[in-house]
């Protein structure tokens, strides 16, 4: 009897159900436990400091200013529309960074291939010095850089001649536009100029692929969407203007201004991150079999047609994800710029909201929150992407 | 006869260059752009670093007029490399001034430890890596930071020297005089007394008694203690990095086999601490690590900043890892995971012995790209106030006689960032281009 009983302790033991049940149990519980210990741990330690909780910090005021903001704000406002000015800052060197990011990867990456020796060799060089040296310390690299040699208000540089941009160690100034009424309507006049450019384009496709005849549509575009907008503009009676700084005492008054450490970033993470970028393009290009090259050229299509036609559209389908994984280091590299100081959600949000108001874990939970919904918004747009593609295959 | 050597490689060079930098108007173009980019470049770092380099000064001023001015009155540009001359312990080191002999010592013996890895044909290669993971941080715990040691620590840090000596001895044996420590001891000695199958506990329980004689022979022996805030520079860079290296590999392993477990809540667990910690910047987890882990703790148990980092680059280095095992796991075909069982291995067996040797050798190069990653963000810790090789690098332009200078530090933290990464690299390639060829 007692020797059953041990056999069906062992069935038992070695039962594969019992033991998935077990181990999830086990370690669920542990994990339970943890997060139970740490919760009450915090929350002595928050007695303790008299600590408050809650969301509702996002209403109280902070007494802080900050060097760079899209909307409107003042030392004064809540903690909530810090949080709006943080996430748009962070956004805003996000895209920058991500379009920089892309341009200059796509040419060094063709450059890494092009068949003159001397160009692939400094693409190279290009890709091996940046790839392998810290992100930070180029960013404070080219950071001390711009400070070193960007003059003062009064020696602005005059960035193309136009009386227009100005560069100097306060940062980028530009025009800013102001609308009077009337503005609408050539906010109208883009929009119907967009939905005509898109009606032209596929009416030449549909003519193209009837007839072959090719209407000259990218002239045709360009003009419609170049001349809708002017004439509402004079039709409206000219409602939108221009606002250029203009040196007021020791500094730029009016137009729109970038500080250094933005210009940096946008810099600093655009080069950085175009090496990975260039490696992607190069072995994107590169997975394209020679063949699809020679059957392109020998059908007839020249060079330029055949490597945007044939060779682009398959070598994007390797390049997309990994590209949009690089965006997706972009947004969480400029999480950086708190190392140059540039007010974006971690300097702004994560760190001097956090020491003025002490609200640690909602405001990095909140962070949290941000860099989690960007991360999926973006790779749902890549999910999508990729049933795209993979529809067309075969 | 020589005559026709030379002039045909004049004549293949010529051939070379007219094929690969003129052979279209284009060509030719771009070629001579870079030709001028890479002298201007090139010759521009040489004269301001090398011709024009100052080494020996006591400030900055003292650079400027050593350098003087051109007959235009234009300052001449040079490195002033006695800045950084005496900056240099700084930025190796940090604030570790006395006894950085242990610090030497520390990575020399890693180095000795690390060697047999490299060299091909040594056996136990695996028992040698771990040891070095498993073991090594006591010894150099000790070293790098000195004080007084518990019995246990004394225990660990004897069981590591005689596990070293044991490695070398045997391996040097093995390649040099073909004796085998281990052999020998298995073979000549355990196995007179010992059945065969118990050899490895033997030897455990030897180096066990071992170590704890040796620990009781080392009793009246000790170091110095040095405040854990002590260690900057280019060390403290190593040791964030080691840390996330040596955590990051077995911890992702365990994290992925988790992910890709049938377990429903194992794996959502997972899945969810994976891509949490993935979807975040490090300097987020950083900053939560040093404004959250005090308040996460019981009362009274306090944290120094390095002990609050140093979990955060692990749990953050371990997530990556584990996305880039799971990755390796998913490129093994199912036949192997059905042999394995089909032979009767169990699930950890069949892990160890069959799957994860062929995933791990098969992302070997985006281990080590995760790896090179890691040492680069490590210098994130400087946002946080440690003083790694970046904030020492950063000090240097702050400090007072040589106010300004940046240019020769960050040179210098770029070249050393450069070479070890580089390296890294290329190493991974190598091994990839032998393993490759291996398997065909």
């Amino acid at each position: 009897m007692p020797f059953c009983t041990a056999i069906s302790m062992l069935n038992l033991i070695y039962n594969e159900k019992i033991r998935a049940v077990f181990f999830q149990v086990l370690t669920f519980s542990l994990v339970a436990w943890g997060v139970f210990y740490l919760y009450t741990n915090t929350n002595e330690n928050m007695t303790a400091r008299d600590m408050k909780t809650g969301f509702d910090f996002l209403w109280i005021t902070a007494g802080f200013d900050t060097d760079f903001h899209m909307i409107d704000y003042k030392a004064g406002d809540t903690y909530g529309r810090v949080y709006l000015v943080a996430i748009l800052n962070s956004l805003l060197v996000a895209c920058l960074g991500i379009i920089g990011t892309t341009v200059l990867g796509f040419f060094v990456g063709i450059l890494r291939l092009s068949s003159n020796w001397l160009v692939a060799k400094v693409a190279a060089a290009y890709v091996e010095i940046l790839r392998n040296t810290p992100l930070l310390l180029q960013i404070i690299y080219w950071y001390l850089l711009l400070l070193a040699f960007l003059p003062k208000p009064k020696k602005s540089f005059d960035v193309f001649y136009l009386d227009i941009f100005f560069l100097n160690n306060r940062g980028f100034y530009g025009p800013s536009a102001f609308f009077d009424s009337g503005s609408g309507l050539v906010a109208a006049g883009i929009v119907i100029a967009m939905i005509a450019v898109v009606v032209l384009f596929r009416h030449a496709r549909k003519v193209q692929d009837l007839t072959g005849r090719i209407i000259p549509k990218y002239a045709w575009g360009l003009g419609i969407i170049v001349v809708v907008p002017v004439v509402a503009y004079f039709i409206a009676g000219q409602p939108i203007g221009w606002e250029v700084p203009i040196l007021k005492g020791f500094n730029l008054r009016g137009g729109w201004r970038v500080p250094p450490a933005f210009i940096t970033l946008v810099i600093a993470l655009s080069v950085y991150h175009s090496a990975y970028m260039a490696e992607s393009v190069r072995a994107g290009i590169l997975s394209v079999s020679k063949g699809q090259t020679e059957a392109a050229l020998s059908i007839g299509l020249n060079r330029g047609l055949a490597l945007r036609l044939v060779i682009i559209p398959q070598a994007m389908r390797a390049i997309v994800p990994t590209m949009i994984s690089h965006w997706m280091n972009v947004v969480k590299n400029s999480s950086l710029a708190v190392a140059v100081g540039y007010s974006e959600i971690t300097a702004l949000f994560m760190q001097t909201s956090l020491n003025q108001s002490g609200y640690a874990i909602e405001i990095v939970a909140l962070t949290m929150l941000f860099y989690g919904s960007v991360s999926l918004t973006i790779s749902a747009f890549l999910n999508i992407y990729n049933k795209n593609v993979q529809l067309v295959e075969r | 006869m020589n005559q026709v050597a030379t002039s045909s490689i004049a004549v293949r060079s010529a051939r070379w260059a007219r094929e690969n930098l003129f052979s279209s108007w284009i060509n030719t173009i771009l070629s001579i752009v870079c030709i001028v980019l890479i002298y201007n470049v090139v010759w521009g770092i040489f004269s301001w670093a090398v011709l024009n380099g100052v080494w020996e000064a006591k400030d900055r001023r003292e650079c400027f007029a050593i350098l003087g001015k051109d007959e235009n009155g234009i300052p001449i540009l040079g490195a002033c490399w006695a800045g950084v001359r005496v900056w240099f312990n700084n930025i190796m080191f940090g604030r570790y001034k006395d006894g950085q002999w242990r610090v030497i010592l520390g990575f020399l013996i890693l180095i000795v430890w690390l060697i047999p890895l490299w060299v091909p044909g040594v056996k136990r290669k695996f028992l040698i890596a771990a040891g070095a993971i498993g073991l090594y941080p006591f010894l150099g715990a000790y070293l790098f930071l000195g004080g007084e040691r518990s019995w246990f620590m004394s225990f660990m840090v004897s069981l590591t020297i005689i596990n070293l000596v044991y490695n070398t001895t045997d391996w040097v044996g093995d390649k040099v005089f073909r004796v085998s420590l281990a052999d020998t001891l298995r073979w000549k000695l355990v196995d007179r007394i010992i059945p065969e199958k118990q050899h490895t506990y033997a030897l455990m329980a030897l180096f066990a008694v071992l170590a704890v004689i040796v620990g009781y022979l080392m009793r009246g022996w000790g170091l110095d203690h040095v405040a854990s805030v002590r260690i900057g520079g280019f060390f403290l860079t190593l040791v964030i990095s080691g840390f996330g290296i040596t955590v990051g590999l077995p911890a992702g392993i365990i994290l992925a086999l988790g992910r890709r477990s049938r377990l429903p809540i194992i794996k959502a667990l997972t899945v969810t601490f994976i891509e949490v910690f993935r979807s975040v910047p490090l300097i987020t987890i950083l900053f939560m690590a040093t404004a959250m882990f005090p308040l996460f703790m019981p009362e009274g148990f306090e944290l120094n900043k390095l002990a609050q980092v140093i979990p955060a680059v692990c749990l953050f280095s371990a997530c990556y890892m584990a996305e880039v095992v799971r990755s390796g796991l998913q490129a093994i075909p199912k036949g192997q995971y059905e042999a394995a069982s089909s032979i009767g291995l169990g699930y950890w067996q069949s892990m160890g012995l069959v799957v994860m040797p062929q995933a791990l050798k098969f992302m070997i190069p985006n281990i080590v790209g995760n790896f090179i990653g890691l040492f680069k963000d490590t210098t994130l810790v400087f946002i946080v106030g440690m003083f790694d090789i970046l904030a020492m690098t950063r000090a240097m332009s702050n400090d007072v006689p040589w106010r300004g200078e940046f240019h020769e530090p960050f040179l210098l933290t770029a070249v050393i960032f450069f070479v070890c990464c580089f390296t890294m690299s290329r190493y991974s390639q190598r091994l990839e281009r032998k393993l490759g060829g291996e398997q065909q």
